[in-house]
């Protein structure tokens, strides 16, 4: 069938923004990562081809924050899965109250990272803080949460765990309501234990949900910048500067735009290597 | 019949907007304002009383309307860069005297030698010489510096003068010599039974300018005569080992980990910080700390610190008429700095430095006596990168993860790379 050109006009808005707001900008930025292009350089910009790509391979400050960045999302993603599913089937169990602590998960989120960083800073904070305020009264030493290399990391992926929970397990919950509970009432009739009726029925009827939260939250992971910036600014030894942090640095501080550009390009390679990984690995094992 | 009454309705709205904004265009080139903006950093109490140094002039020259605006120093420089090379920036503007170079690298900052000179009363003479360098580019000058802000010494008073320093006349003073100091970092500590400190005497705020500021009384340097890296001079090294004896070997200062710096000091719980003039505005807000500002002692050789400089400048491709109000602008800024001294600067004109209203300035006069030993960042484009490797350079050795002089080869060597870079990248 043919369509009819009023598709078209109802597709232009959208088709529109799209282009400009999309596809111009990817394409100005590919264009860019193939140019050195100093905003503080009066020559002009010059074609330079894959060059800004191989020094950024081999720059140590960003192999550096390509580690900081897959340690954040290796030990954000799991623990952000595992807690929000933990909590989904905890909700889901619950007879009362269960909509005042889904009320109170989700709470954290609604925060800007910035408000939400501050209080963060404040409960970490080495002297004066909440957290070593409550080991002090029970006779523990001062933790030095933010400035302590081993502890840094660890403490980030803490405050974006409260931060992102919320939204992970109501996601969650809403998955594991949506299962036929006949089902449920089968294996209860055929004496499942609870454990097996979670492995055998609910994991495999929320697999796509989960398949979802995992890949939605390893690009978040990837992307991290807020809370680094706000809580350590990238330290100790920027041991948590992520690449979106020094993509921002060496754009926005030192104006190379064009090596900027080709960080971005690489931090997307690495994002989709990771979720195709992902996305195999996981229909596999449904498979 | 209802559309047609609301589209009329609609339209009488639109003809009596459309007839406010004639007329009162219409008053307005009457009195043909040159509009100026005026961009800045200065978002906290500094930009309050700069404001009113400006209503102030707005109301003294009528043909003129600078309007300011204000945002935090790091999305300032990368807005005023996009805006002021797309000829869409402000016509008057801020940059520090250490980013001057990468500015000038970008070519909009217009020269403004001819501000100089008895018609704007702003002379060459009234500023040190080592101030009017930094936006001396060949023969041009680029701006008219209008403060000073070195790194100095904040003591809290009541606990120098409980460990005993005091002058005959029973006022606070702060040590001055590297003895002095230890001694009072010794007499003001307070260590609770439990070995724990509940006050130190001293504590490392930022440390890079910390370290900065030490540099030049060891008479270190960052580049050599030859425009080339030297980091690891041996003056960088003494400053360095000097911050990390203090932190890890005679343990006077809370450990990195637990560096209280300038919050410390606010709280009571340190005596004494290196810190910069500009902190002032911060301490004037609290009503139950005494304190007082002094240079920081002599812990090298020699008096001296670091400091760096707000510079007033324009863009290059102003009007005739915008370059002249621009221009009484920054001469009445200028004229007019000791109110801005007021919020925590030191002037960077003689004349007004010298006036009594500055003397009672206490914490920005005592700083300003450290002018004849400052040294200013140098002056290079790849400054950002430079204080980069410092700062890690200090936190290795203050981490106790390896001595001064490997740290800052290890400085030196990658800044000599990213020189090089930026001198191919420019020449190519």
């Amino acid at each position: 069938m043919k369509p009819r050109a009023s598709s078209y006009l109802f597709v232009a808005p959208y088709g529109l923004s799209f282009l400009t707001f999309i596809v111009v900008p990817i394409g100005t930025a590919f264009v860019l990562a193939l140019m050195q292009f100093d905003l503080t350089s009066r020559k002009t910009a010059s074609f330079v081809g894959l060059r800004n790509f191989q020094e950024a391979l081999a720059d140590p400050y960003f192999q550096k924050a390509a580690i900081a960045t897959c340690t954040f999302t290796a030990m954000m993603v799991p623990i952000l899965i595992l807690t929000g599913l933990a909590f989904a089937v905890g909700l889901q169990a619950m007879r009362t109250g269960r909509n005042t602590i889904r009320a109170l998960l989700f709470l954290p989120g609604m925060f800007n990272v910035v408000v939400a960083a501050l209080i963060w800073r404040w409960f970490y904070d080495g002297e004066f803080g909440y957290f070593n305020f409550l080991l002090k009264k029970v006779g523990i030493p001062p933790v030095h949460w933010l400035s302590e290399k081993t502890l840094a990391m660890p403490s980030i992926v803490g405050m974006s765990l409260w931060w992102t929970l919320g939204g992970t397990t109501i996601v969650l919950l809403a998955a594991i309501q949506q299962v036929p509970k006949q089902l449920f009432e089968a294996a209860m009739l055929d004496g499942a234990s609870s454990t097996r009726i979670f492995a055998r029925i609910t994991m495999p009827q929320i697999r796509p949900v989960l398949m979802f939260i995992t890949i939605t939250s390893t690009i978040g992971a990837f992307q991290v910048f807020g809370q680094p910036f706000l809580l350590t600014q990238g330290g100790p030894e920027l041991s948590t500067r992520g690449v979106v942090q020094l993509i921002y640095e060496t754009g926005f501080n030192q104006y190379r735009l064009g090596y900027a550009a080709a960080m971005s390009w690489l931090l997307f390679a690495m994002i989709f290597a990771f979720v195709v990984f992902q996305f195999m690995l996981l229909r596999r094992s449904s498979d | 019949m209802m559309q047609r009454s609301y589209l009329v309705f609609l339209f009488l709205i639109c003809l009596l907007l459309g007839s406010i904004k004639y007329f009162s265009g219409g008053i307005s080139s009457t009195t043909r304002k040159t509009e100026l903006s005026f961009w800045n950093g200065w978002t906290g109490p500094d930009g309050r009383a700069m404001l009113t140094v400006i209503r102030r002039f707005n109301d003294e020259n009528p043909d003129v309307q600078v309007s300011m605006q204000r945002m935090d120093w790091a999305t300032y420089y990368n807005k005023l860069m996009v805006a002021a090379m797309n000829g869409r920036g402000p016509q008057v503007f801020v940059i520090h005297a250490s980013t001057l170079p990468r500015m000038m690298q970008a070519g909009f900052v217009a020269d403004a030698s001819d501000l100089y000179g008895q018609k704007t009363g702003i002379l060459e003479s009234d500023f040190d010489s080592k101030v009017l360098t930094q936006v001396k580019y060949g023969k041009e000058l680029v701006g008219v510096p209008l403060d000073i802000h070195p790194q100095g010494m904040y003591c809290n008073a009541q606990m120098l003068k409980e460990a005993g320093f005091t002058n005959p006349n029973g006022t606070v003073r702060a040590p001055v010599t590297k003895e002095e100091f230890l001694k009072a970092i010794n007499a003001t500590q307070k260590i609770s039974s439990d070995g724990s400190h509940s006050v130190w005497g001293f504590s490392w705020t930022m440390w890079r300018n910390n370290f900065m500021a030490l540099v030049p009384q060891f008479h270190g340097h960052y580049f050599d005569d030859q425009g080339q890296p030297d980091l690891a001079c041996p003056g960088n090294v003494a400053a360095l080992e000097f911050m990390n004896e203090l932190m890890n070997k005679i343990k006077v200062t809370p450990s990195p980990e637990s560096n209280m710096g300038w919050v410390g000091f606010r709280q009571k719980h340190v005596a004494m910080v290196f810190d910069g003039v500009y902190m002032v505005g911060d301490l004037q807000r609290l009503d139950d700390l005494q304190y007082i500002g002094a240079p920081i002692p002599v812990i090298g050789d020699q008096q001296g610190t670091m400091a760096d400089s707000h510079c007033l400048c324009m863009r290059t491709d102003l009007t005739p008429k915008e370059r002249n109000a621009a221009e009484r602008f920054i001469a009445y800024l200028s004229k007019n700095s000791i109110e801005w001294a007021a919020a925590g600067q030191v002037p960077a004109r003689k004349s007004i430095r010298n006036s009594p209203a500055f003397a009672k300035m206490q914490v920005q006069y005592a700083f300003s006596k450290q002018i004849p030993g400052m040294l200013y960042p140098p002056r290079t484009p790849v400054l950002f990168e430079l204080t980069l490797e410092i700062d890690l350079a200090v936190e290795k050795v203050l981490r106790g993860r390896a001595t001064a002089l490997q740290a800052l080869q290890v400085a030196n060597d990658n800044v000599k790379k990213v020189v090089e870079r930026n001198r191919q990248e420019s020449s190519s």
